[in-house]
C-alpha cells in the first residue's frame, strides 16, 4: 500500500523539516505554563504516574500492572488518571497555591481524535479561592501562552489577542463568554434545564426531539445526547465559552451551590468547539467524600471496569482538611491542537499511540 | 431491513436517519467525562449530499439499508450530477456530486465501476482498490536529487494532483488508491 499512510512520525519528520515547527509549539506551550504560574509563586510539584489507589471514577478505566518484590510476589498497581489526589493531600500537609504539569493515562481512550491513553494534563489549585477565580486564571494563562509564543516567534508586531483555529479567528480577551448551564440548553436547545433535571420530564423531551429511549437509558445519557448534539456544537465559536453550574448528579468532586444545591459549583471551557478544562470548587467534606467514593465502586463492578480499592489514605487526609480551595485540569495535547492549528490531537505528539500499537 | 448497533458502525454503512436514507462518513467514540459512552457520526443524506453530525449512545440501534451494487460504465457529466449507464440493462443513473465527491476526480468516461443502488436511486460509487490512469503532466525530476523518497506531483488524466516519485514520466499508466489519493505502482 501507498508508503504514505504508514510513515511514523519521525519519518515525516526527516522528510519534511517544515513539520517541526508544530512540535515547537508543544515546547513553547508547555514553557509558558511554568512561566506563568513560577511568576505567581506557585510550587510546582511531581505527582507519582505509578500508584496503589486511584480515585474512584466508574467513567475511568484505569491502567492495571504488578509491582513486584524480589521474590516476584506480585501487588496491584495502577497508572495515575490525574494528579488531584496527591496534590490535594500536599495543600491538606500546607503546601499553598500549586499545580503539576504532568502525564496521565486513562484506557479504552484509543479510537478517537481527541483522546490518547497517554496525555499530558495540568492541575493547579487556588487556596482560598472559588471557581470564578479559576476562571479569570483561565483567561490570563491563554493570553499568556499566545504571548510567549507570538514572542517567540519573533513577531512583535503581533499584538492582537487572537488565535486562528482551522480558519476561524478565536478572540482570547477577557472576559470569555459565560453560561450557565440553564443557560446554554435555553439558548442551543431550547429546554427549561430546571424541569429536564426530572427524569420523567427529560423522558418526555428527548422522546419530543427524536431521541431514542428504552426502559433501561439513564437520565445522565439523555442529558449527554442532548448535550452533544445540540449545546457543545455551538461552544467557543469565536470565543472561548465557560460553561457553569452542572446539576448535582454530575458534580464529582465539586462542591454543590450552597444557594441552590440542585446545581454544583463546576465549570468547563470550550473552544472551537473542542472541551479543554474542568474545575471545581473543590468539595472538603470527608464523609461526602468517602460516599461518593463507594457509590463510583459500585458502578465500577456494576460496569464490569477494572476493580481497585479506593484511597482511604486520601479521605484521612480530608479528615485533618483541606483548605477552601478550587482547581482546574487542562488537556495540554488539546491545548497545543489549539496553537499549532491542528485537527487531531495525534499530530501534536512525536510518538502517538496509534503508531506504537498499530492495529491496536 | 437489517437492524445494527453502534458497535457494528462501519466507514461507508447505509442507514436510515430520521427516516431518511443515509451513510456513515466517518464516527468516533465520546465519553463525555462522567458514565457512559457515545459514538459520534458524521452522516451524508443521499437524498441531499448534505453531512450532518448526530451522536447515538453507545449500543443504539439503527436501521441498515438494503444497498445493491451494479457494473455501470460512467458516461458523461450533466449539470450538478454524473451520467451512469447499467451495462446489462442499458439503463440510465444520475448520481449528484455530492454523493461522488472525493471520487470525481478519478472519473473517466466509459470506464466501468460499482455503483450502488438503493430502490430506484444510484446513491454512490463504490471505491475501487486502485484506479488506472495516465499522467499528462509531469515535471522533470530534479537533478542530481537522489534522496531515497523524494517525490513531486504530477497531473492524470481526469485531473487528480498526485505526489508520486521522481521516476514517473508523461504518458506512464500509474496505479492510484482513490480512499487516499496515495500513489501505488507504475503500470
Amino acid at each position: 500500500m501507498g508508503c504514505i499512510i504508514t510513515m511514523t512520525t519521525w519519518q515525516k519528520l526527516h522528510a519534511d523539516p517544515q513539520l517541526w515547527q508544530r512540535y515547537v509549539i508543544r515546547e513553547h506551550v508547555l514553557h509558558a505554563i511554568r512561566e506563568f504560574f513560577d511568576r505567581q509563586d506557585f510550587h510546582e510539584v511531581e505527582t507519582p504516574l505509578l500508584i496503589a489507589n486511584p480515585p474512584a471514577e466508574s467513567y475511568l478505566d484505569v491502567f492495571e500492572t504488578k509491582l513486584l518484590d524480589r521474590n516476584r510476589n506480585g501487588k496491584h498497581a495502577y497508572l495515575s488518571t490525574s494528579p488531584e489526589v496527591p496534590l490535594k493531600k500536599l495543600m491538606v500537609a500546607g503546601l499553598g497555591n500549586c499545580y503539576a504539569l504532568t502525564k496521565s493515562f486513562r484506557n479504552m481512550e484509543m479510537q478517537s481524535s481527541l483522546h490518547n491513553p497517554e496525555f499530558t494534563i495540568l492541575e493547579w489549585y487556588r487556596v482560598g479561592a472559588d471557581y470564578k477565580e479559576i476562571m479569570s486564571d483561565c483567561e490570563s494563562l491563554l493570553l499568556y501562552i499566545r504571548e510567549y509564543i507570538v514572542k517567540k516567534q519573533k513577531k512583535p508586531g503581533d499584538t492582537s489577542p487572537t488565535l486562528t483555529y482551522q480558519n476561524t479567528v478565536v478572540d482570547l480577551s477577557a472576559p470569555w463568554e459565560k453560561l450557565t448551564m440553564v443557560e446554554a440548553f435555553k439558548k442551543w436547545a431550547g429546554i427549561d434545564f430546571v424541569q429536564f433535571l426530572e427524569m420523567e420530564k427529560a423522558k418526555e423531551i428527548a422522546v419530543k426531539k427524536g431521541y431514542t429511549v428504552s426502559a433501561d437509558t439513564s437520565w445522565e445519557e439523555l442529558y449527554n445526547q442532548i448535550f452533544l448534539n445540540e449545546v457543545e456544537p455551538h461552544l467557543g465559536r469565536g470565543k472561548p465559552t465557560i460553561l457553569y453550574e452542572f446539576p448535582g448528579s454530575m458534580a464529582a468532586l465539586a462542591r454543590r451551590k450552597q444557594s441552590d444545591p440542585r446545581f454544583a459549583e463546576r465549570f468547563e471551557f470550550y473552544i472551537e468547539g473542542l472541551e479543554l478544562g474542568d474545575c471545581y470548587s473543590e468539595l472538603t467534606d470527608w464523609r461526602e467524600q468517602q460516599s461518593r467514593f463507594e457509590n463510583e465502586l459500585k458502578e465500577l463492578k456494576r460496569s464490569g471496569k477494572t476493580m481497585y480499592d479506593y484511597d482511604h489514605d486520601f479521605i484521612e487526609a480530608l479528615k485533618i482538611g483541606l483548605p477552601d480551595c478550587s482547581g482546574i485540569a487542562i488537556g495540554v495535547d488539546r491545548l497545543v491542537m489549539l496553537f499549532a492549528d491542528v485537527k487531531t490531537i495525534q499530530e501534536t505528539l512525536l510518538f502517538p499511540a496509534n503508531e506504537l500499537f498499530e492495529n491496536a | 431491513m437489517a437492524t445494527i448497533t453502534t458497535a457494528n458502525f462501519k466507514k461507508g454503512n447505509f442507514i436510515e436517519f430520521r427516516n431518511e436514507p443515509n451513510q456513515i462518513v466517518d464516527f468516533q467514540f465520546v465519553n463525555p467525562g462522567k458514565g457512559s459512552a457515545f459514538v459520534r457520526a458524521k452522516l451524508k443524506s443521499l437524498k441531499t449530499g448534505k453531512v450532518i453530525e448526530f451522536t447515538y449512545k453507545s449500543g443504539e440501534t439503527v436501521e441498515e439499508l438494503p444497498i445493491l451494487t451494479r457494473e455501470m460504465q460512467y458516461l458523461y457529466k450533466e449539470g450538478d450530477s454524473y451520467v451512469f449507464m447499467d451495462n446489462f440493462s442499458y439503463e440510465q443513473f444520475n448520481i449528484s456530486e455530492g454523493l461522488l465527491e472525493g471520487f470525481i476526480k478519478y472519473l473517466k468516461p466509459n470506464d466501468t465501476y460499482q455503483v450502488l443502488v438503493y430502490g430506484e436511486d444510484a446513491v454512490g460509487v463504490r471505491f475501487p482498490k486502485k484506479v488506472w490512469l495516465t499522467v499528462t503532466e509531469a515535471d522533470e525530476g530534479v537533478k542530481g536529487n537522489t534522496a531515497s523518497g523524494a517525490t513531486k506531483t504530477v497531473v492524470v488524466e481526469t485531473g487528480a494532483v498526485i505526489t508520486v516519485p521522481l521516476f514517473i514520466k508523461e504518458g506512464d499508466k500509474i496505479g492510484i488508491d482513490p480512499e487516499t489519493g496515495a500513489y501505488l505502482e507504475r503500470g
